[in-house]
């Protein structure tokens, strides 16, 4: 295959994936609505077949995108039709673990888990918990900016990266930031963290650890209302405690985790509240007693207390596995990403409720509630003519819903595909101008991740919903 | 020192100002004359756009102009019992909040939640071309676009002007402690440090003071998780330990960067723990330099009387190759040692600044 040529020169036949089954395999992300065939697969083993990989992208104008284990809930690691995935997994090595200076220096390939796995002997933890952290990398982490259950308190993945290297989309090889938490001059490592691929591909990341908390108290709450829940989560931060986690599934998202997992949540209730303090003992030993008082006063119909460690992933075990459980209720379902302020929780469920039931589809809501970070997950049977369009329309009234409340179209998830036509609703014509100049500034020739975040030429236009452009012109397929 | 210093007291004035003028640069009450040193650029203060737009306490989250001093902000979070946990620096000296982040400048208390990067959430500002642009956002949490808030902390006014800020805070600690802790050598500091900032007692600030060879260690949180892991650690490090009785005096002597003297020249050098003993162990015995080491090894500030031994820094810092920022003292290039700027630069700079209307660095 001529068009190949010279890629074949830097990757053996057995990690250049050409043939239709790698390209299925490949063809689509944690957002499945989507697919699209790429040219080819190349899977690189070292730094320097990514940045020959790159290169050759540029040179020949062909478009890439970089994919860890492809856990993207916005399409964000979807290949580009007639373009090269690298796929990072096999750069997947520790570098360097320095207790001392609370650092790792981490491949791409990186699971998340396995930075707090490998910071374990020395007391020390990687902060960012996105619910795949067991198999979502490092490197789609730091393209996607991704979250996790700990933002409040602990921030994202750029609050986590000190430095990294990366080849840009031009093939140059830079160093931004360094191994100290401090720096002068501009932040460039900030600026690449959450860029989706658009800059390039970090091929060294440098993480910064913390200490691991010597204590969780662990509080599962049942309620009769959201309303409830939602109230219970003002009076906490009211009260002046900083939690490290205040999570909240309605009855629906209960339901789904119970049936998948059996997680014991009190079996009747209308929303549950995940509690987290963190700390020292002491520390912890004077705030349970407030968050005790302050848990009393809200009325709640159920509450235990994580016993131990492991009672405590027991408890988080139906919150962090909410999404694939709502599976069972439904066929398909849309995962929403929307911030709101946090005073405006209540108002926009009530909202949220309103819609799904206008629209007749049913939505389950799980949601970081210390941040305002909603995921509703909106259900549908992707098999009925239309059923995809009529949650895609919800989906789009939700996400209007979250900039018209002064929030945010997505907290941890990225633009990517799946949010591309609301950049501009959300950012001002002069703004999103700057964005389009500072990505062309890293990627004059637009091969690097093309089609995710700004919404292109062949985006469909703001106000219409219905079948993607690529996917009348026969390149994608989503079902 | 620097030319006509204009004050527009309006946003269109600040447009219009960017707009004709040919060459500009941002500052704020220039509480770091190196900051704004600018090859012939029309200096624009900020300090007439001031004012706490919006504060919601239950949000964790203040939005306010960036010419606002930070004596106010900090005075209006304190009544709600809430604090930006960074340590903004020279606060009594009448630094703004723009300007702050504009410098790059975190405290002592860093060490704990992070920079003022991690604090700071979404800007407004004028881009070179003189649009008005509004990136990151208001909420605690949030991915949409590329993170250009982040970005600007440390461009010193050189990517934009900054307008208006929104900033995430936290519930202040019911109370603040902290140790004296007299060690044996600069080694053993560096050590103790490494072992305090994993251990599990959650401390505020790691700091050390190397002319003392003392390490100074907060505590923040309920009186009784304070005095008691103050007992472990007495416990743990022998009787050369003692409570910092005058703590809040110590603190806002290294937030206001005058341990020394008010008005001494003040660099600041990001190091690892490594490169922070080395600087110690080859500056210590220069009696020039008087250093502070905060943030657990991370941030090393050298304080110096006469500006001539700059040069036998800035050597230091080029042999190891790492930057230093003066940020007090008199007008001169800032920067000290190695900086390294990415290949692209030039072009991030053009796309934030078409006209070219920021002095930037050579």
């Amino acid at each position: 295959m001529t068009a190949l040529e010279g890629l074949t020169s830097i990757f053996p036949p057995s990690r250049l994936l050409r043939d239709a089954a790698f390209q299925a395999a490949f063809e689509s992300d944690g957002l499945t609505a989507f697919r699209a065939k790429p040219l080819a697969v190349v899977l690189p083993e070292t730094a320097d077949e990514v940045i020959e990989a790159v290169r050759w992208c540029h040179d020949k104008s062909v478009p890439f995108v970089a994919r860890g284990s492809g856990t993207s809930l916005s399409g964000g690691s979807l290949p580009v039709a007639e373009g090269i995935v690298i796929a990072l997994n096999r750069l997947n090595k520790i570098l360097a673990l320095h207790p001392a200076e609370r650092i790792a220096i981490v491949q791409p390939g990186v699971v998340n888990q396995h930075v707090s796995q490998a910071a374990a002997p020395y007391g020390l933890y990687y902060a960012p918990d996105p619910s795949s952290q067991s198999v979502c990398t490092i490197g789609g982490n730091v393209a996607f900016n991704s979250g996790g259950v700990h933002c409040l308190k602990y921030g994202m993945t750029s609050n986590h990266v000190i430095g990294l290297q990366a080849v840009l989309a031009t093939g140059e090889v830079v160093t931004l930031g360094g191994s100290s938490v401090e720096s002068v001059g501009p932040d460039y490592t900030a600026l690449f963290c959450g860029s989706e691929g658009l800059f390039g591909v970090a091929l060294e990341i440098t993480l910064r650890l913390l200490p691991k908390p010597e204590m969780f108290h662990t509080v599962l709450v049942g309620y009769d209302s959201l309303q409830a829940a939602g109230d219970a989560v003002s009076a906490v931060i009211d009260a002046g405690l900083l939690p490290g986690a205040l999570e909240i599934m309605d009855s629906l998202a209960i339901e789904a985790a119970e049936a998948a997992v059996a997680c014991g949540y009190p079996p009747g209730a209308a929303a549950v509240l995940i509690v987290e303090l963190e700390g020292p003992r002491e520390k912890i030993a004077y705030e349970r007693e407030a968050l005790d008082e302050i848990l009393r006063q809200t009325k709640p119909f159920a509450q235990r207390v994580a016993r131990d460690e492991a009672d405590r992933l027991f408890i988080w075990k139906g919150r962090k596995s909410a999404f694939s459980a709502v599976g069972r209720l439904s066929p398909d379902f849309l995962v929403q990403d929307g911030v709101v302020p946090r005073k405006r929780l209540g108002e926009a469920l009530l909202r949220i409720e309103q819609l799904s039931r206008e629209a007749g589809i049913r939505v389950a809501n799980v949601f970081h509630a210390g941040d305002g970070n909603l995921h509703p997950l909106i259900m549908f049977d992707g098999k009925q003519t239309g059923a995809l369009q009529r949650a895609e329309e919800l989906a789009a009234k939700l996400l209007r819903l979250c900039i018209e409340m002064g929030g945010s179209i997505t907290g941890e998830h990225g633009v990517g595909m799946e949010k591309r036509q609301f950049l501009p609703e959300m950012f001002d014509g002069p703004t999103v101008a700057l964005m389009d100049r500072l990505r062309r500034a890293f990627d004059p020739k637009l091969v690097a991740n093309p089609g995710k975040m700004f919404p292109g030429k062949e985006a469909p236009a703001l106000s219409s919903v219905g079948l993607h452009p690529l996917e009348q012109a026969g390149v994608i397929s989503r079902e | 020192m620097n030319e006509v210093l204009l004050a527009p007291s309006t946003l269109q004035q600040l447009q219009a100002i960017v707009a004709s003028e040919k060459r500009v640069l941002p500052v704020g009450n220039r509480t770091k004359p190196p900051l704004s040193d600018c090859n012939g650029a029309k200096l624009v203060s900020l300090r007439s756009l001031r004012g706490i737009v919006e504060y919601e306490p239950s949000e964790f989250t203040f939005t306010t102009q960036a010419g606002t001093p930070l004596t106010e902000i900090c005075a209006t979070l304190a009544d709600k019992n809430q604090y930006l946990p960074f340590d903004p620096l020279l606060v009594a000296a009448g630094a703004t909040i723009g300007g702050t982040v504009a410098a790059g400048l975190s405290g002592p208390g860093r060490f704990r939640y992070g920079g003022i990067r991690d604090f700071l959430l979404g800007v407004r500002f004028l881009s070179g071309d003189g649009q008005p642009i509004r990136a990151g956002g208001k909420v605690v949490k949030n991915s949409a676009g590329f993170d250009i808030p982040k970005f600007l902390v440390g461009s010193m006014g050189r990517l934009g002007v900054l307008t208006e800020l929104t900033f995430k805070v936290f519930p202040k600690p019911p109370q603040i402690s902290s140790l004296w802790i007299q060690c044996q050598s600069h080694r053993q500091a560096m050590d103790r440090m490494a072992t305090a900032a994993s251990s599990r007692w959650e401390l505020d600030a790691i700091d050390y003071r190397p002319d003392q060879q003392a390490m100074v260690l907060r505590l923040a949180g309920p009186e009784s998780a304070n005095a008691s892991i103050m007992d472990e650690i007495q416990a743990n490090w022998g009787e050369d330990i003692s409570e910092l009785t005058t703590s809040a005096e110590f603190w806002h002597s290294i937030n206001e960067l005058s341990w020394f003297s008010d008005d001494a020249l003040a660099v600041k050098v990001p190091t690892t723990p490594q490169q922070m003993l080395t600087l110690i162990e080859s500056l210590g015995a220069e009696s020039p330099f008087n250093l502070h080491a905060s943030v657990a090894g991370n941030l090393l500030w050298i304080l110096l009387d006469a500006s001539e031994h700059l040069t036998a820094l800035d050597a230091q810092l080029q042999a190891l190759e790492i930057p230093g920022l003066v940020v007090r003292g008199p007008s001169h290039n800032p920067r000290l040692g190695k900086w390294r700027s990415p290949k692209i630069e030039k072009s991030i700079q053009a796309a934030m600044d078409p006209l070219g209307k920021f002095p930037h660095y050579v």
